[in-house]
């Protein structure tokens, strides 16, 4: 096991930029575990004088909005909701998707061809506007944001599962299971899934990259839930201020651009790592 | 000599002291190694060997068209015509090639664009090197895929590829070819992908076209039958080099290199049926990284001498017309020679 | 041909019927009942309204009846009233729809344009610092949030440089001739077009660089270039004409996603179309104009969907065979 993990380490290390996407990501989970003790009051409070330009005062290194809030605890705090959000919304969509793929393959028939149609049928829906519909009828919650993402992001991880089961369905352990007597249920998340994991797994990472724009995009637009702070909320916030003040908009949109950013470069190495076969195309 | 008759005319291509190294991440490697070729109009030569032995990257080179990287031409020179083909510009070698030399390959049903209709890939080669309209390219195109023995060919224009058999393919790829009317047509093993009987017909086909047009010929192939049927010389390749070269008839009835006679068989006059594959010889070729010194068939060969181990044999014109390079044979023949004198 | 066409539109309909089921079950899934969501929040207090309201849903009658009514009243292109347009929400929806399209078709055109040919010219000087600073450009837009790319952009050209406007679709106040009134919407489309098409870019010039590479080492090409064509022909008419195909695929994979990201940009530059609608719909709570648009929405890409799969039948002829 051991051996193991220091293969996939190793070759998750050839990829420098895999490297650097790791570092950054634990920087960004850094500051989100920090964030508490590093600002412990509440990030959304008035602190001084608004619109202070970053870098000009000691306090206030990121500067501050139009309220007068410090941008820095704001994106500290910001950390936890976007990684949180990002998370939560890829293991849904994780569960969904494994399920959906798993059950499709496993069972196919009529079932199979059901539910690639829903999947078909989730691929077609505008996920932004489904999204925002879902947030309006059910609510601003942070659950309700981070569950409308998960839905509209589970599809490649069924098509992937799928495709995966599909090609490890009729193999031959497989078949020695089934002639054991082994339950469907056991065999398919007992025997097949940890196989078929890998290139989902690589996949899920990029699901949470992708969740993380989403979030963005709902706390930009004012959906997100008003009562935490997030780096998309704080983009629309500042938007008004761009004529004087764009680096209320600027600061927390390289945040979001860094996290993405590594987020991509963390899941193409862990496919480097995971999945060797296909690294060379 | 009567085996020679087609040798007369000064040739149109010769390759002298060619070397083709492929640059790899395991060291330089000799591909094709001081190889010397010619092609006279009208003449067909066969160029025989093993998988690997560096055929396919001699046609590569002569037509510029190498995998680059990770192969490369160092050294020698390929004249054609007068002209020292790698001394050419990039520029200058696109408008020989199609016009003056054309090449078809082994796979036809993966080397035809499958987006592009069969006509229109025919009309692109033919409006490449004439400036003709492409209302006069399509007549000039079913006319090349009449010629080519297509049936239904105005019909066959409009195809794609997926459309077409194997068989099919290979004569359009051929009609492209000689679209243009080459003076040289370079086929690397035509027949290898087809079935047996449409191979008959192929190589019928080439021989015809060549016979009406005095096109030089190199065809390079596995099957002894085709060599038999078509060629005027033959060339044997082995680990890069060319270790014998005879006119078909001469090498047929007596081969003097102990690899070319390990193909042909045991016996001097080999069965020349269609379709009877060079023989598998037992061991296995040294990979290029490893070449031995001496000669590169000492691990393989029945008359291995301690000279073979220390020297590398060069070719030498052992009878005329012929040349070989093997110590066995070189002893062999003098043997001989000692026998007639005495 | 004709009957492909038919065939792939009819695959449509399950489709949306589906989405109009979804919709019906969200509204049963909000906090309060079907007629609350579609009343109250608008705050209708004229009882003759109200009494015209509930014979349409059917509230007092039982959940099947419902949805059948429901999907009836979509089948017929009823999608409800809005009182904050004083209009059908069909016919609202249809106002401003025109807009979104022009935006999605300059943003395909973006996306398809940058990003060929940054993978085209990647894969050619592959291994080169232009294939890097290409790779890069590409992991950067891929990574940049659209609405940010869009603000930003704005700070830069329209604030900064004052090179185009910084937002809306046309110059209020000025009478133009046709020709004056299209360059004039042009000019507006620039900066929410480039916003919401670099991020399709940056995928198009991925995969385009990696299809390329791969295209590039197949026996046709070597064929062509046996042909005697020059290096620009070969890569434009053998490599690229086939390497288009995995793109054209994604776009259609793609476009759902490209709606749903032209909300956003319309919200940010101010852009007249339905994502706009929906923005301001979601804000005041207007459900019947938000359940219409994710309908719509869907139709549009159910039907675009479709497009694109007629064009790759065109683009790749193995297809018909199958
Ligand atoms: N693109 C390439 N990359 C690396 N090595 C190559 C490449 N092309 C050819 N080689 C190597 O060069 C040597 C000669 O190859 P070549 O294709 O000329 O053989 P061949 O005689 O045509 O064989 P065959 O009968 O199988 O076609 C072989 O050892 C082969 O492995
Ligand atoms: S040179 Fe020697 S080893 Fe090589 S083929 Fe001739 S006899 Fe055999
Ligand atoms: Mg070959």
């Amino acid at each position: 096991m051991l051996t193991l993990f220091f293969d996939f380490a190793r070759r998750f290390a050839r990829n420098r930029a895999a490297l650097v996407g790791l570092f950054l990501v634990l920087v960004v989970v850094g500051v989100a575990i920090a964030a508490p003790w590093w600002f412990p009051r509440n990030p959304l409070r008035i602190v001084g004088r608004p619109e202070i330009w970053p870098f000009m005062s000691p306090r206030y290194p990121l500067g501050t909005d139009s309220l007068g809030r410090d941008i820095a605890a704001m994106i500290a705090h910001g950390a936890r909701t976007t990684l949180l959000i990002g998370l939560c919304a890829s293991l849904t969509a994780t569960i969904i998707g494994i399920t959906v793929g798993a059950t499709a393959a496993y069972v196919g028939g009529w079932v199979d061809e059901l539910l690639m149609r829903l999947t078909e049928l989730f691929q077609t829906i505008p996920n932004l506007i489904f999204v925002l519909t879902i947030v309006s009828i059910l609510g601003q919650k942070i659950e309700y944001v981070t569950i409308a993402v998960g839905v509209v992001t589970w599809t490649p991880i069924a098509r992937l599962t799928r495709a995966e089961f599909m090609s490890l369905r009729d193999r031959e352990f497989v078949q020695a299971c089934r002639a054991m007597g082994m339950g469907s249920l056991w065999i398919m998340f007992g025997e097949i899934l940890p196989n078929a994991l890998p290139p989902v797994i690589v996949l899920s990472s990029l699901v949470v990259a992708g969740a993380v724009l989403f979030e963005s995009a709902v706390a930009f637009l004012g959906l997100g839930d008003p009562n935490v702070t997030s780096w998309g909320q704080l983009i629309g916030d500042g938007r008004t201020l761009i004529r004087s003040s764009w680096y209320i908009c600027a600061v927390p949109g390289l945040a979001i651009m860094l996290t993405v950013l590594a987020l991509n470069l963390v899941g193409d190495g862990l496919n480097d790592a995971l999945n060797p076969k296909l690294r060379d195309r | 000599m009567i085996m020679g008759s087609k040798a007369g005319p000064a040739p149109i291509l010769s390759i002298e002291d060619l070397q083709v190294s492929l640059f790899t991440r395991r060291g330089v490697l000799p591909a094709v190694d001081g190889l010397s070729l010619t092609v006279s109009a009208g003449e067909t030569l066969a160029i025989v060997g093993e998988s690997g032995c560096g055929k396919s990257l001699t046609a590569l080179a002569i037509m510029r068209l190498l995998p680059n990287p990770p192969a490369k031409i160092v050294g020698g020179a390929v004249r054609f015509m007068g002209r020292d083909l790698a001394a050419l510009s990039e520029r200058e070698m696109q408008r020989v090639r199609g016009k003056d030399i054309s090449m078809i390959f082994q796979d036809p049903m993966t080397s035809l664009n499958p987006v592009v209709a069969v006509g229109d890939q025919l009309i692109e080669a033919i409006r490449r090197h004439n400036d003709v309209s492409r209302h006069e390219a399509r007549d000039r195109a079913i006319e090349l895929l009449r010629q080519v023995r297509i049936p239904d060919a105005e019909r066959r224009f409009n195809d794609y590829p997926h459309q077409m058999s194997g068989g099919m393919s290979q004569r359009v790829m051929i009609a492209m070819a000689i679209a243009c009317g080459p003076k040289l047509l370079i086929a690397d093993e035509p027949t290898t992908a087809l079935d047996v009987t449409i191979q008959a017909q192929i190589i019928e086909l080439m021989k015809e076209l060549q016979s009406s047009s005095d096109m030089g010929l190199i065809i390079i192939t596995h099957d002894l039958g085709v060599v038999a049927e078509v060629a005027d010389r033959v060339a044997v390749m082995y680990a890069g080099r060319k270790v014998e070269e005879a006119p078909v008839e001469a090498l047929f009835e007596r081969p003097l290199h102990r690899y070319t006679r390990g193909l042909l068989g045991a016996t001097p006059s080999a069965q020349r049926r269609r379709g009877s594959r060079l023989v598998e010889i037992t061991g296995n070729v040294p990979a290029l990284s490893d070449l031995p010194q001496g000669c590169a068939f000492q691990n393989r060969c029945p008359d291995v001498l301690d000279r073979c181990r220390a020297e590398r044999p060069q070719l030498a014109p052992l009878l005329p017309h012929r040349s070989a390079a093997c110590f066995a044979a070189e002893k062999e023949l003098s043997r001989d020679a000692a026998a007639i004198g005495a | 041909m004709r009957r492909i066409i038919i065939r792939r539109l009819v695959q449509i309909i399950p489709l949306i019927f589906a989405v109009i089921v979804m919709n019906f079950v969200l509204i049963h899934l909000a906090p309060g009942s079907l007629f609350d969501v579609m009343t109250s929040e608008q705050q209708i207090t004229d009882p003759k309204m109200l009494d015209q309201l509930r014979h349409t849903y059917g509230v007092d009658q039982p959940v099947s009846v419902q949805l059948a009514k429901y999907i009836w009243s979509v089948m017929r292109l009823d999608l409800g009233y809005s009182y904050r347009q004083n209009a059908p929400v069909f016919d609202v929806i249809m106002q401003q729809l025109p807009a979104t399209l022009i935006l999605m078709l300059a943003a395909i055109g973006i996306a398809l344009l940058v990003g060929v040919t940054a993978g085209v010219l990647a894969s050619i000087k592959v291994n080169t610092i232009w294939d890097n600073l290409i790779s890069l450009g590409a992991v950067f837009f891929f990574a940049a949030p659209s609405f940010w790319l869009g603000i930003m952009m704005t700070v830069m050209f329209a604030v900064k440089l004052g090179w185009f406007p910084v937002g809306g679709m046309r110059t209020i106040g000025v009478d133009e001739s046709a020709f004056g009134a299209v360059l004039d919407v042009m000019h507006h489309l620039v900066l929410p077009a480039t916003a919401l098409g670099l991020f399709y870019a940056a995928t198009f010039a991925r995969v385009m660089r990696a299809s390329m590479l791969e295209v590039a080492r197949l026996d046709f090409v070597r064929t062509a270039r046996a042909k005697g064509l020059s290096g620009g022909r070969v890569v434009l008419a053998h490599v690229m004409r086939n390497a288009m195909l995995p793109i054209v695929t994604l776009l259609g994979l793609q476009l759902g996603t490209m709606l749903g990201g032209s909300v956003v940009i319309e919200a940010v530059f101010s852009w007249p179309g339905i994502g706009s609608l929906l923005f301001d719909s979601v804000m005041s709570r207007n459900f019947p104009m938000v359940l219409g648009v994710l309908v719509l929405g869907s139709l549009l890409v159910a039907v675009c969907n479709a497009t694109v799969d007629l064009l790759y039948l065109r683009l790749d002829p193995r297809i018909k065979a199958r």
